[in-house]
């Protein structure tokens, strides 16, 4: 199945993209208004933005934040979603707090965190966990509780410990569940990255976007947007592709995205 | 049982706040909190101020359920719809929406019009996909015996995918509105005088920490609401599927 969709599915984002392109300039053309800039005239501003070094170490500091979140997420959310997947008792004792959690917009929160940890990496890198980390917890329990009863007993009569079980059985087999969750935590740790940014604006592509915007800089706004976009697309490729290469046995899950910034 | 962890959070909140290990400036008890809210609750102006955000998210949603919910099923129901929607959304879905709000903030203003299209833009996705999946998903008997009675394309789609689809729509559509609550908070807070989210960034600029936490847990239990209330639909209209696993 993926073999045969992936030769037409690498073209057509391509011209997606292309036709967005085009759409966009003969917007542009028609609209004639200082705050749509021809497409042309956008990309033009991308090597000028790119070959600018301080813009790099911008954009290197705020994928930095996201793969520290990121990782943090992981090493909390993975856990706690397996074991309640695996136990109706820690199920329902996270439950309510995750429903309470799941509507709060985490990249809100920053403003107040700031008061406590100020405007550094460690407020931006704490929403940015708290944002990729309740998908990651969805999804894992949602595979931890599907994994095949039989699985488990085998591997409990054969002996291995609580632990071993959890680590060598169940998380396997919710791998593909918890890719899911991933790629949504993806999405979240983008969107709450370049929110906390603009909010806190001192490093990062964020608060570049905004003070561009600010000083009036058309092009460069509309090229960083773009740059924003590529990120999160390229990410999310990175993804797709590790999930093939480690769930590649499951059959391909559809599931909509549940989380939010 | 559940309650405990809440419980637990709200303790330790009110434990560190009245132990005086963080000066209310920084952290203010749960009660002030909670007081202040009450009292906001009476408060003219800001019932004002959660209108707007409230007029902006319905907004924003419903154009969202509209324009997700007919792509969805274009794409579901004809090949070439197909070839031309998925592509864009597999590109434009992992794109970070909210920046694009500079660019709808030029485009379109500082007023509504930017938000509810930001929220549009958020919400728009989870519904499409929905919608899609849902559709691609209806038993192709069902139509089969739609269109040999005689049922036109168009009918079929509206009689027979749509109402089949339904469940999975809901689902995504549930996923849009909380999603539509947190994305116009946030645009609110990046440019705006009124609504929740100004509210928050005007608190935090004149350092009113207790008003900082007011709108944002306002906002939270307005998503909540929202949440809630739309299962409940959900399951009226439901009524007589079988049940989901």
């Amino acid at each position: 199945m993926a073999m045969q969709a992936s030769s037409p599915s690498a073209f057509a984002p391509l011209l997606a993209c292309l036709g967005l392109l085009a759409l966009w300039e003969i917007a542009a053309r028609v609209i004639a208004i200082s705050g749509l800039p021809p497409a042309s005239e956008a990309l033009r501003e991308l090597p000028v933005i790119l070959s600018d070094g301080e813009t790099l170490l911008n954009i290197a500091a705020s994928l930095r934040r996201m793969l520290t979140g990121f990782v943090l997420a992981l090493l909390f959310a993975l856990p706690v979603g397996l074991c309640m997947g695996r136990s109706a008792r820690i199920a329902a004792f996270f439950n309510p707090l995750l429903m309470v959690i799941y509507p709060v917009p985490k990249a809100a929160l920053m403003p107040i965190i700031m008061l406590w940890l100020g405007i550094g990496d460690a407020s931006k890198t704490i929403v940015i966990t708290l944002g990729v980390s309740l998908p990651v917890i969805y999804h894992s329990y949602q595979g931890a509780r599907a994994v095949e009863e039989k699985l488990i007993w085998s591997a409990a009569a054969m002996g291995m410990s609580k632990a071993a079980r959890l680590w060598r059985v169940v998380l396997p087999a919710a791998l593909p569940q918890i890719f899911i969750g991933i790629r949504t935590g993806l999405v979240l740790a983008l969107i709450t990255m370049v929110t906390s940014e603009m909010i806190a604006r001192q490093t990062g592509v964020g608060s570049i976007l905004f003070n561009a915007l600010d000083m009036a800089q058309y092009a460069s706004v509309y090229a960083m947007i773009v740059i924003i976009g590529v990120l999160g697309f390229v990410l999310d490729i990175i993804i797709e592709r590790l999930r093939c290469k480690l769930v590649a046995w499951a059959e391909e899950e559809r599931e909509i995205a549940v989380g939010t910034s | 049982m559940g309650a405990l962890p809440l419980a637990c959070l709200l303790a330790l909140w009110h434990g560190i706040a009245a132990a005086g290990l963080a000066p209310a400036a920084l952290l203010p008890s749960p009660a002030a909190v909670v007081a202040r809210l009450l009292e906001q609750m009476r408060n003219p102006l800001f019932l004002q101020h959660a209108a707007t955000t409230l007029i902006r998210l319905f907004a924003g949603f419903a154009i969202a359920v509209v324009v997700g919910v007919a792509l969805g099923l274009a794409a579901a129901s004809n090949r070439r719809a197909e070839a031309l929607i998925r592509p864009l959304w597999r590109v434009l879905a992992p794109v970070p929406k909210i920046a694009l709000y500079p660019a709808l903030v030029l485009l379109l203003g500082f007023e509504h019009a930017s938000k509810v299209a930001l929220v549009v833009a958020d919400a728009v996705f989870p519904i499409l996909l929905a919608t899609y999946q849902g559709a691609a998903a209806v038993e192709p008997k069902l139509i089969w015996c739609a269109r040999a009675a005689g049922a036109s394309r168009s009918r079929t789609l509206l009689t027979v995918v749509l109402p089949a689809a339904l469940p999975t729509i809901l689902t995504g559509a549930r996923v849009g509105l909380v999603i539509s609550a947190i994305v116009v908070f946030l645009a609110e807070m990046l440019t705006s005088t009124d609504g929740l989210g100004h509210l928050l960034i005007y608190a935090s600029r004149s350092f009113h920490t207790v008003d900082m936490f007011v709108p944002l847990i306002t906002i939270s239990i307005i998503g909540l609401l929202l949440n809630a209330g739309f299962n409940a639909m959900r399951k009226r209209l439901l009524a007589g599927f079988p049940d989901e696993p």
